[in-house]
């Protein structure tokens, strides 16, 4: 069977916000009411949806995750890691406290080393876990390597990514998602990475320049005009800068790092690409801030509303406006919380709509030959992901 | 014989069968007549699009059935039915599960916030003097121990609190208007209080209150409530808990500062100590509260302390007349206690942040 051409994408995506509104609004109550118990099937519900609406080739994707999964792998985690973690710092505070400044030296490195190898852990069980939840055809992925080694990797890559005033980043970032994907399959059939890094320096380099560029061309101007007039122009330079150009330099560059590892990724057979520009990830990110201010003028209709009611603009010292209405504090964080806690997952939409609509593979797929994947299912979720809160990341 | 389409979840292969309802099981008739019999109970529902409800195995992984809908009520009564919300809501329907999941997060909420009266007494002094130590050790440096400061003040804490076991109230060297009660009978004064305060007689008021903290047990039961409701409110997820948590547990509740008012102003009376003084700060507070605005204050004793009318009424009704008043400490201890961080040599300086 051929997989996408010119005339057809191989991946589609299919949803509909007013479909995923629903979804979004119960997971928000049943959070809600469960004081957060319930985000892990909120988690699966969402997934339920991206996946089944999002089509490759002749049949939607499948997500066969469940909430439990997510709920015990969140409790391993902290159980079995956050609390040790928690413990080792409250001693190196106590050692610190006493003088012992060279343990606590000592201790906090590596405090500082095992975080490292827990996120590297983290992001590769988390990749794992999601191909061998996600069916298509009724075969599934997954990976039978545990991630230790990755974890370990993932430490000295990373340290080594940031000596050199951080110039070897492009390579650490590249090398990682090497070793990550090829150490995953689907059906029984392995993904293959290559990523060359050599490519992407030059729009790293710039994200160096840029800011020193700005610091001498404010200067230059200071200089030569000699007047609070050049001192202010290097302050807008600066300024603009550092929170409009740089941004956008580091956007060019992520754009063009994942084209990179996204078209250097195959399966047997089908090879995979990535279409979206830097513009493309701009106007992505501007959509989901819009969707904050969205938020924002959403919650302040009503929150206007209870406070001319409750007299907020004639406060008197020693007054207590929340206590002398109750009602008041309820329904003014009611006001707040529910447009913003909807941000998050119309957030979620939003990125896996774009990720799938410039997600392209093309190829041969013998579906005789694509046969179940032999690795192990494991029994809990994304627990340590979750619980180092890398999701945002 | 129904249409329907399958994987077997062997290869991706996709076959197009005919399915017949038996008694005890569905049966499969692929192309090549070849059949296969798969009992009612091993069926899972897993999603409904394109037209047809999709069932899988539980034993097999990847095995899947389309069925085309409808369905007959014979398949329909068979199959499992949709799952919606995980298993637990569907089994009741979701108001049913918001009510019963709001009346539990309501029990688990109230045993969180009460629990603390009945935990903080059984927890051993020992380890309340500890922590206490521990959060005094935190501040370093900063504290004024210079002699003559301190035993002025050790002789004004006696003047209002001669029986019961001793206290410990420090000084610290960081310029805020406030006072604090720290587990294990530690009490810590701001050099900022001391600035503030025109009085010996003010800093009584203020001292007998969180005094009355101490002796009332009010300092463990505020922070294990503050712990309890951060770890219950962390599960909420972010900023949204946090900020819950912080408007709850912010301070003591209303009760306790009330019974601390009553305790700070019985310990005057005894002590022959005027009230008037503190009734005056409270006014003063008051009238810069309104002067610099809410934001100017945080982290004060406004902040910290309730501060309303009826406070420094309670304070001002309790002036006895004709009662033999006499100063809290002579003019020479308040000046040791007001200079104590000046007169200090090796003391730290620092914001407590």
């Amino acid at each position: 069977m051929g997989v996408g051409n010119q005339d057809q994408t191989a991946f589609e995506f299919r949803g509909d916000w007013k479909e995923f509104f629903p979804i979004a609004a119960s997971n928000l109550l049943l959070t809600f009411v469960t004081l957060g118990v319930y985000r892990f099937w909120a988690t699966t519900r969402e997934r339920q949806y991206f996946w089944s609406r999002t089509r490759f080739i002749d049949d939607t994707l499948e997500w066969t995750g469940k909430g439990k999964e997510l709920f015990l792998g969140f409790i391993m985690a902290i159980a079995a890691l956050l609390l040790p973690i928690l413990g080792l710092q409250f001693l190196i505070q106590a050692l610190i406290l006493q003088g012992q400044t060279v343990i606590a030296g000592v201790l906090g490195l590596g405090f500082y080393v095992i975080i490292l190898f827990l996120a590297g852990f983290a992001t590769f069980r988390a990749l794992r876990y999601r191909l061998s939840r996600t069916h298509w055809h009724g075969i599934r992925g997954g990976s039978d390597d545990p991630g230790a080694r990755y974890g370990l990797s993932y430490i000295w890559k990373t340290l080594v990514g940031g000596l050199a005033l951080g110039l070897l980043i492009p390579w650490s970032m590249t090398s990682l998602w090497a070793d990550r994907w090829n150490a995953m399959s689907f059906g029984p059939h392995r993904f293959e990475s290559t990523p060359e890094w050599g490519g992407l320096m030059k729009r790293y380099l710039l994200l160096y320049l840029v800011p020193v560029g700005a610091l001498i061309l404010g200067g230059v101007a200071a200089v030569s005009s000699g007047s609070g007039e050049g001192v202010a122009a290097m302050a807008v330079l600066l300024v603009l800068a550092f929170y409009i150009v740089l941004p956008l330099i580091a956007l060019g560059y992520y754009a063009a790092y994942f084209r990179e590892v996204v078209g250097t990724l195959s399966l047997s057979t089908i090879n995979f690409q990535f279409t979206a520009r830097t513009k493309e990830w701009f106007l992505l990110f501007l959509g989901n801030a819009g969707l904050f201010v969205l938020a924002l003028i959403v919650a302040l209709i009503p929150i206007s509303a209870l406070g001319l009611l409750s007299g907020f603009g004639d406060m008197q010292p020693g007054q207590d406006p929340f206590t002398q209405n109750p009602g008041l504090i309820v329904g003014m964080i009611l006001a707040i919380v529910i447009p913003f806690s909807l941000v998050g997952p119309f957030i979620r939409y939003r990125n896996w709509r774009f990720f799938i609509r410039n997600l392209e593979a093309t190829g041969e797929i013998n579906l005789d030959a694509l046969t179940q994947s032999q690795t192990r299912v494991g029994s809990h979720g994304e627990g340590l992901f979750d619980a180092l809160d890398m999701g945002a990341m | 014989m129904i249409p329907a389409w399958h994987y077997d979840g062997q290869t991706a292969t996709r076959h197009e069968v005919g399915i017949v309802a038996e008694d005890d099981a569905l049966r499969l008739r692929f192309a090549d007549g070849r059949t296969e019999r798969v009992p009612w109970a091993d069926f899972v529902w897993h999603d409904r699009r394109d037209g047809a409800s999709i069932f899988g195995r539980r034993s097999v992984d990847g095995w899947r059935i389309g069925i085309p809908l409808p369905m007959t009520d014979l398949l329909a009564r068979r199959l499992p039915s949709q799952s919606r919300y995980g298993g637990l809501v569907d089994r009741f329907g979701i108001w049913r599960a918001v009510v019963g999941f709001s009346a539990l997060s309501a029990a688990v909420i109230l045993t969180v916030w009460k629990a603390p009266d009945i935990l903080a007494p059984l927890i051993p002094m020992s380890w309340e003097q500890r922590l206490g130590d521990a959060m005094i050790g935190d501040l370093g440096g900063r504290i004024c121990d210079g002699p003559e400061g301190q035993e002025a003040l050790d002789a004004l804490v006696r003047r209002i609190d001669p029986k019961g076991s001793p206290l410990r109230v420090r000084i610290v060297n960081v310029d805020m208007v406030n006072a604090a009660a720290l587990p294990g009978g530690q009490i810590v004064v701001f050099r900022g209080l001391l600035q503030e305060a025109r009085s010996p007689d003010e800093l009584a008021g203020v001292l007998g209150h969180e005094i009355g903290h101490v002796r009332n047990r009010d300092v463990m039961q505020a922070l294990l409530r503050q712990m309890g409701l951060s770890l219950l409110l962390g599960g909420v997820g972010g900023d949204v808990g946090g900020a819950l948590n912080s408007l709850l547990a912010a301070s003591y509740s209303r009760a306790a500062e009330s019974r601390a008012d009553t305790y700070a102003i019985a310990a005057m009376r005894t002590a022959n100590v005027s009230p008037v003084a503190t009734a005056q700060f409270f006014e003063r507070m008051a009238s810069d509260e309104k002067k610099l605005g809410k934001g100017a204050i945080a982290f004060s004793y406004m902040s910290s302390h309730p501060l309303s009318e009826d406070r420094r009424r309670l304070f001002m009704s309790s002036v006895q007349k004709g009662a033999a008043y006499t100063p809290a400490v002579t003019p020479t201890q308040w000046r040791a206690i007001v200079d104590a961080c000046a007169k200090d040599p090796d003391v730290k300086e620092g914001d407590l942040f």
